[in-house]
């Protein structure tokens, strides 16, 4: 008799503090983003400045660093330094760093890049479209994508050149 | 823990008060009346406090704190209405220097102390949680051993536990007609819709002992409800996102994973007639400012066609139109789009011209403008007589970063400069420079060594303003989860406050009849009901105990509650 209704009491406690746990811990942790972690990264196709298209399902085989940012985020600014400093290297092995600017026009964009010389393309998103499949709420946010096209990481906010050179490597093909 | 063995045979488990079969008292208290509440079962919650488990279970279990979860919830959710919870301030103002600034010393210490978020902090959240939890633990320590008294409790009970009732009387002497007067009572309490249970020529009548599960069904529709809400954490359930959309513009409608968009064709607001002799005293009082009639969105619901690929070519095609206005939203599987603000006139467009500073100049510019598009300017404006004009540098909302370089903010158009760059017709824009100057609102500079000036200057002529329409999104299933929980309380509300358990027993003492009753409330009712009922018979009518007097019946009808009310 008392053994049963100890387990009882305990189931009851037991279900009650786990539905109010995982309530609490989802509502306290980080939401998963609408593309994250081991999802298979939507595709999309963008142009750069230049009108060049590029949709990510042709750089298969490569290792993918997606970037959203934009030109009035002074943090984006910093990353996309860091980019501009390690792009040539990785691209040889085999690295595509594909940055995509938040829903800004285009002549902003351009005048951006003739401002700080990236040696790497700019892509628009008119209207924010591939930003907002991606659920990207806040910039900057690098999307890892390796060469199967998975994403590896989605890393928010502003990165040291060292994490950013860290994070290139993971994305070297077959590492 | 002992079980007490009764002298009528049950056992009863320990900390029982009144035996559960015959009701005699278990432990003396020097009280004239017993206890009746839950029976004078015991609650399990003071019976076993070995384990672990059993420790957390008998905290929750005690209504006293319970009631302190109550209190605490109260104050706290008191003192999140000090002053304006996060969400409430007005859009751009950051918290860390709203509170302080607004509030003074008091406002900053609300803001550390993380008042200024309280609902969903998580000290909160778990207040409510121990409120749920309080509320099953109670309720269960509670109803399921009332329930098994009211289902096993005898009809023949002892002396002492009859005439320990509040209503209790019996007859001085031995009655020769006890007997037909008990079958009398039983006809008259069958006419009053009891029901009769009876064992040796002892009769228990009792009718709406639904009425005691009342508070209990009212717990089950709280806790209903409450898991509701829980289920409010979860975007599966429950959405609430604002979007800001400028006139023309098309956006994403949060919380549809990107599926859906928005287009605000056009967004109008009327104000009532200030002229108009009706409204006269409603503007004195607001001091002559302008007062809403209506305002209104004119949206177009875009749906993205799944082709796989999103970004260039992906086609939005459209799904309706409708005019959102407060209260008349927008709704689509599930979501409704509702107008919650707007914003007027926020800079839009810019219209420019030329003018030469050229003394000889003998040219005619008045003819040359051009518009620029504030959230998408063209790079490059060819104009009239081969001039040209390419946008340098654009910072829609400019300021200079720490770095001292200038920049902007975001992409909102609330501060735009211009860095033109004019070309005369003269000049070959391939080859050589134009001219730079710097143009915003009420600024405009030539950007040239000391001394020179630019031969052209850029000045605006115009300004195209436009609307921004806030929309609230908002998806919500746990509406009906609400409405079931809502409903069960009151029914459980209902249930316990428009009837009342009432019992009588007659029993028949070798020729002497004792009578007892109980109701749990509402005795003024029980002594009407006795008192038709023993009319034509020799049973005595029956004292009400707690009154010697018997002259304030009419107020005890509130006393006396026996179980756990609504807490």
């Amino acid at each position: 008799m008392k053994q049963k209704r100890l387990i009882i009491r305990s189931i009851i406690l037991v279900v009650m503090f786990a539905a109010i746990g995982y309530t609490l811990i989802s509502h306290f942790t980080e939401d998963r983003g609408r593309v994250d972690r081991d999802d298979i990264a939507p595709n999309f196709a963008v142009v750069d400045t230049e009108g060049n298209l590029l949709e990510l399902a042709d750089l298969e085989g490569k290792g993918v660093y997606v970037n959203f940012w934009a030109t009035w985020c002074s943090v984006c600014r910093d990353k996309m330094e860091h980019l501009k400093n390690n792009y040539d290297d990785y691209r040889d092995k085999g690295v595509v760093i594909v940055a995509i600017n938040s829903g800004e026009g285009s002549t902003v964009i351009q005048r951006h890049m003739e401002r700080f010389q990236y040696n790497y393309p700019l892509y628009i998103d008119r209207g924010n479209l591939v930003g907002n499949a991606y659920g990207v709420m806040e910039i900057p946010v690098a999307f890892l994508i390796d060469e199967n096209g998975v994403v590896l990481d989605r890393e928010i906010g502003p990165k040291s050149e060292e994490k950013v050179i860290q994070s290139l490597e993971r994305l070297i093909p077959g590492n | 823990m002992e079980k007490v063995k009764c002298d009528c045979g049950h056992v009863n488990p320990y900390g029982t008060y009144l035996c559960e079969s015959c009701g005699k008292p278990q432990m003396e208290d020097n009280q004239t009346l017993v206890d009746m509440r839950y029976e004078g079962v015991a609650r399990r919650s003071q019976t076993y406090r070995k384990t672990f488990i059993d420790k957390i279970w008998n905290f929750f279990s005690s209504v006293k704190v319970g009631i302190w979860i109550i209190v605490l919830l109260l104050i706290a959710s008191a003192i999140g209405t000090i002053f304006p919870q996060e969400m409430y301030l007005p859009p751009g103002e950051r918290a860390a220097i709203y509170y302080e600034q607004e509030y003074g010393i008091l406002g900053k210490l609300y803001f550390q102390l993380g008042l200024h978020n309280m609902y969903s902090s998580w000290w909160y959240l778990l207040l409510i949680a121990s409120l749920g939890v309080s509320l099953v633990i109670c309720s269960l320590d509670r109803v399921v051993p009332l329930h098994r008294a009211l289902k096993t409790q005898r009809v023949k009970r002892h002396t002492s536990f009859l005439n320990r009732q509040r209503l209790f009387s019996k007859s001085d002497d031995v009655i020769e007609t006890a007997e037909e007067d008990i079958q009398k009572a039983e006809k008259a309490l069958r006419e009053k819709k009891y029901k009769i249970y009876k064992e040796d020529g002892n009769l228990l009548a009792e009718k709406y002992r639904f009425s005691r599960w009342g508070p209990y069904v009212n717990h089950v529709g709280l806790i209903i409800f409450l898991v509701g809400c829980m289920l409010r954490f979860f975007p599966a359930m429950y959405i609430d996102e604002n979007i800001w959309i400028r006139e023309g513009e098309e956006v994403v409608i949060r919380g549809t994973d990107g599926e859906y968009f928005l287009r605000n064709d056009q967004f109008i607001v009327e104000y009532y007639d200030e002229e108009d002799e009706r409204f006269r005293d409603s503007f004195e009082r607001t001091g002559g400012q302008p007062v809403v009639e209506t305002y209104q969105t004119s949206a177009t619901l875009l749906k993205k066609v799944d082709t796989g690929t999103v970004g260039v070519g992906t086609e939005l095609e459209e799904v309706k139109q409708y005019d959102i206005r407060v209260n008349d939203p927008l709704t689509f599987e599930g979501f409704s789009l509702y107008q919650v603000d707007y914003k007027l006139n926020e800079l839009a467009e810019f219209t420019f011209t030329i003018e030469s500073n050229l003394d000889d100049y003998n040219g005619d510019l008045s003819n040359i403008s051009f518009e620029v598009d504030l959230y998408n300017p063209e790079m490059v404006y060819e104009l009239d007589g081969g001039y040209r004009v390419e946008i340098f540098q654009y910072f829609p909302n400019f300021y200079i970063n720490n770095r001292g370089e200038p920049d902007t903010r975001n992409r909102i158009p609330d501060n735009p400069r211009f860095i033109f760059e004019v070309f005369s017709p003269e000049v070959d824009h391939e080859e050589e420079r134009g001219e730079l100057s710097l143009v915003g609102v009420q600024i405009n500079e030539p950007l040239v060594d000391e001394g020179e000036v630019n031969d052209y200057s850029i000045r605006m002529i115009d300004v195209d303003m436009n609307h921004v329409t806030a929309l609230t999104v908002r998806r919500d299933r746990t509406l009906p989860i609400l409405f079931v929980g809502g409903t069960i309380f009151m029914i459980g509300l209902i249930q316990g406050s428009y009837w009342h358990h009432r019992r009588i027993w007659l029993q028949n003492r070798k020729g002497v009849i004792w009578v007892a009753g109980h109701a749990n409330k509402n005795w003024h009712g029980l002594k009407k009901d006795i008192e038709f009922i023993i009319e034509g018979t020799s049973i005595p009518m029956p004292e009400d105990q707690t009154d010697e007097s018997n002259m304030i019946e009419e107020i005890e009808g509130v006393k006396g509650n026996d179980d756990a009310t609504t807490k």
